[in-house]
């Protein structure tokens, strides 16, 4: 039976969520292999997603239903793709740092991630610093996220990169930091790798740096 | 399902209670019976004559019961049409549109930069941004036209400027009687014929008195022929206050509504029935540098009074915002802008004109009127008032998100932030973003749109044949006044 994945990018880009869930279903079924489902289907219509977004063609509201729908997708493609397969986009651990509990930067964040194929782990608000630790430990994840909205509660994020060095894993992962006050000169200051001036962007940051890695 | 609920639909403003309108009004009666107007217009003095109107020389005194008559006769509803019979605006109350201002003799030069006579192209460029700009809904000239070849048929020349690229409904200034005669009778070649014109009229005609209480040879002419063949008018009064009439609002306020209701009985006396639009560009001369203002806030003030009046009486308004006193595109320019659109809209009135003048009613600037652009919309957006019925108070989905939730990835989101006001040259993003794109200015942004939209955009052109017929009636003025 012949499957067109075209339509599998087409119907991700209009976010009807139950529709690409149908659709994701019924290409399983097929012989084409999960591999090809998630690189031919859903992750060109992700592309598509994002370079509206980025130019201005697409709004929050519409990008995050996409999202939504990847999301509704991948939970019907995640068992039968391998670990290599899954890889292919990444894992991030995602937070938002202990005595600030701000979450909707870094849930959007989180939603466009998971968007574009992301095995996300959102740890939530008000983490301490040994969470995120444990997390990378726990997950191995490529990149990890922290957010904070306060300026009393910035330093935690340089605290956190301390502690990982210490715990001997800040080389596994690449960290990204998000939040208003937060600046790509504090970023550098305190090592981190990478910095989103807002959620929307964060994807394409850390893909660009994550292929330039490779 | 309550009784007993009243609901606001829209944002409500007015400046006058029903009390103080009557004031006025009684006291701009009070002024046309004992002070009178003066006219220079005999066929006008003659109507008068052969009315209850006492007539001594050229100054008319008319009786209260005559205005209060004439008053009855006047459509409370006017539906233009563009030229294509696409664009329509329909003038009734608490309608708004907006348009540009005409006949500024400058024009700031986009590759110069500096101020210079405003030429043919400058006019047809405006009509091409008012076209393509959403928010328009109205196009007056912006500039007048100083490469015609005689200044006495250059409203003709200037008409057709304003139709070449714009395909909306406008107003129209002119010469003389005889000028305004050409301008209606091209418009009926656009509308198919006089009838068709009456029905739809393609556009108002600009008039105006000499303030306090004079009406010269050539307005009255241009008023009087408008009457006779029911082309809509406006009778402006432009006082400024403290120079041209009291300083003070309100005596600014009797002294102009008592030259509108003048003409609201001589048109009554020539033809019943006739369109007219109540008007007033009401402002104060700055005391310091000796200019007719329009940035002062008392502009916007006098203004929306004045529209309360003319809702009052049930006449079509004809106001006035968008505009500055800036020599440039500005700060002050965006403050004065903003500040008199946004009255001018809530005041209800009909056809708010002089949208993007700036240096106060001399100097035109394309980008003013793109920038303008942006702010009427969030004007508008400020009119919509707040729905209040249950799938707007949203206490479903309040809890069903509860405490801690979020409300971007819901349904309800997704379909009513598209109620929201969606900028098209404000800068909202982040401060690296926008430094990542250049650190671009309001100015630069709209400098860019103007380009492009005068490299891009393309009204839908006039036909040939009734281009040909408007080019006749323009050669054969020109042929006249050789």
């Amino acid at each position: 039976m012949s499957f067109d994945l075209g339509k599998i990018s087409e119907t991700l880009v209009t976010g009807k969520v139950d529709d690409l869930k149908t659709l994701t279903g019924q290409a399983l079924e097929t012989d084409i292999k999960p591999g090809d489902i998630l690189n031919q289907g859903l992750l060109p219509g992700m592309d598509t997603v994002s370079q509206r977004w980025k130019a201005g063609d697409m709004f929050m509201p519409e990008v995050l239903r996409c999202a939504k729908a990847m999301g509704g997708a991948m939970e019907v493609l995640r068992p039968h793709l391998s670990e290599s397969e899954l890889g292919n986009a990444g894992t991030i651990v995602i937070g938002t740092v202990a005595g600030d509990l701000h979450d909707i930067g870094k849930d959007l964040a989180a939603m466009m991630f998971e968007g574009a194929g992301y095995n996300v782990i959102n740890i939530g608000i008000d983490q301490p610093n040994e969470a995120f630790v444990k997390a990378v430990k726990e997950h191995k994840p490529n990149v990890l996220g922290m957010s904070a909205l306060l300026t009393t509660t910035m330093p935690r994020m340089g605290e956190v990169i301390n502690s990982l060095k210490e715990a001997g894993i800040r080389d596994q992962v690449a960290v990204i930091l998000g939040g208003a006050p937060v600046t790509e000169e504090f970023a550098k200051e305190i090592g981190a790798d990478l910095y989103a001036p807002n959620a929307g962007s964060a994807v394409e940051i850390t893909k660009e740096y994550l292929e330039s890695k490779v | 399902m309550k009784i007993n609920q009243s609901i606001n639909m829209s944002t409500r403003f007015r400046v006058l209670s029903e009390d103080q309108i009557e004031e006025i009004f009684f006291a701009a009666l009070e002024v046309l019976e004992r002070t009178g107007g003066v006219i220079y217009h005999e066929e006008a003095l003659e109507l008068f004559k052969n009315s209850n109107a006492v007539v001594r020389d050229k100054k008319v005194r008319i009786p209260a019961s005559m205005v209060e008559e004439a008053l009855n006769f006047y459509p409370r509803k006017i539906t233009l049409k563009g030229r294509n019979g696409k664009r329509s605006l329909q003038l009734q109350k608490d309608t708004v549109g907006f348009g540009t201002g005409s006949d500024l003799p400058f024009t700031y030069d986009r590759k110069t930069g500096e101020r210079r006579r405003t030429l043919y192209n400058d006019v047809r460029n405006a009509g091409k941004l008012v076209d393509a700009l959403p928010n328009y809904d109205f196009f007056m000239s912006h500039g007048i036209v100083g490469d015609a070849p005689n200044t006495q048929t250059y409203d003709r020349h200037q008409f057709l400027a304003m139709l070449e690229q714009c395909t909306k409904p406008m107003v129209v200034t002119s010469v003389d009687g005889e000028g305004l005669e050409d301008l209606w009778r091209m418009g009926c070649v656009l509308q198919g014929g006089e009838e068709e014109f009456r029905l739809n009229p393609l556009f108002v005609a600009y008039i105006e008195p000499i303030s306090p209480l004079k009406n010269d040879r050539t307005a009255v002419e241009k008023l009087l022929f408008a009457a006779e063949k029911k082309i809509p008018a406006m009778y402006t009064p432009c006082p400024s206050s403290g120079a041209t009439a009291p300083a003070t609002m309100a005596g600014m306020l009797v002294q102009s509504l008592a030259e509108t209701l003048l003409a609201v009985v001589l048109c009554h006396l020539k033809n019943p029935g006739m369109p007219l639009i109540m008007g007033g560009v009401t402002t104060v001369l700055d005391m310091k540098k000796s200019t007719y203002s329009y940035g002062a806030p008392e502009l916007s003030l006098a203004s929306a009074a004045n529209t309360d009046i003319s809702k009052w009486l049930n006449l079509i308004m004809f106001s006035t915002g968008g505009c500055t006193d800036s020599k440039v595109l500005d700060e002050q320019a965006a403050a004065e802008q903003m500040m008199n659109l946004f009255y001018a809209y809530l005041s209800g009135a009909n056809l708010i004109h002089d949208v993007g003048y700036i240096d106060h009613g001399t100097n035109a600037s394309l980008e003013s009127l793109v920038m303008n652009e942006e702010m009427m919309g969030m004007v508008r957006a400020f009119g919509k008032g707040i729905n209040t019925d249950d799938e707007h108070m949203a206490l479903d989905l309040i809890e069903k998100q509860g405490p801690g939730g979020e409300y971007v990835t819901t349904d309800h989101t997704f379909e009513h932030w598209q109620e929201w006001y969606r900028p098209t040259l404000q800068d909202r993003s982040d401060y690296e973003t926008w430094k990542n794109n250049g650190s671009k200015t309001m100015i630069d942004r709209v400098n860019e749109r103007t380009q492009h939209l005068l490299d891009t955009y393309e009204a839908d052109p006039i036909k040939d044949d009734q281009w040909k017929e408007l080019k006749k009636i323009v050669d054969d003025a020109d042929k006249r006044h050789a």
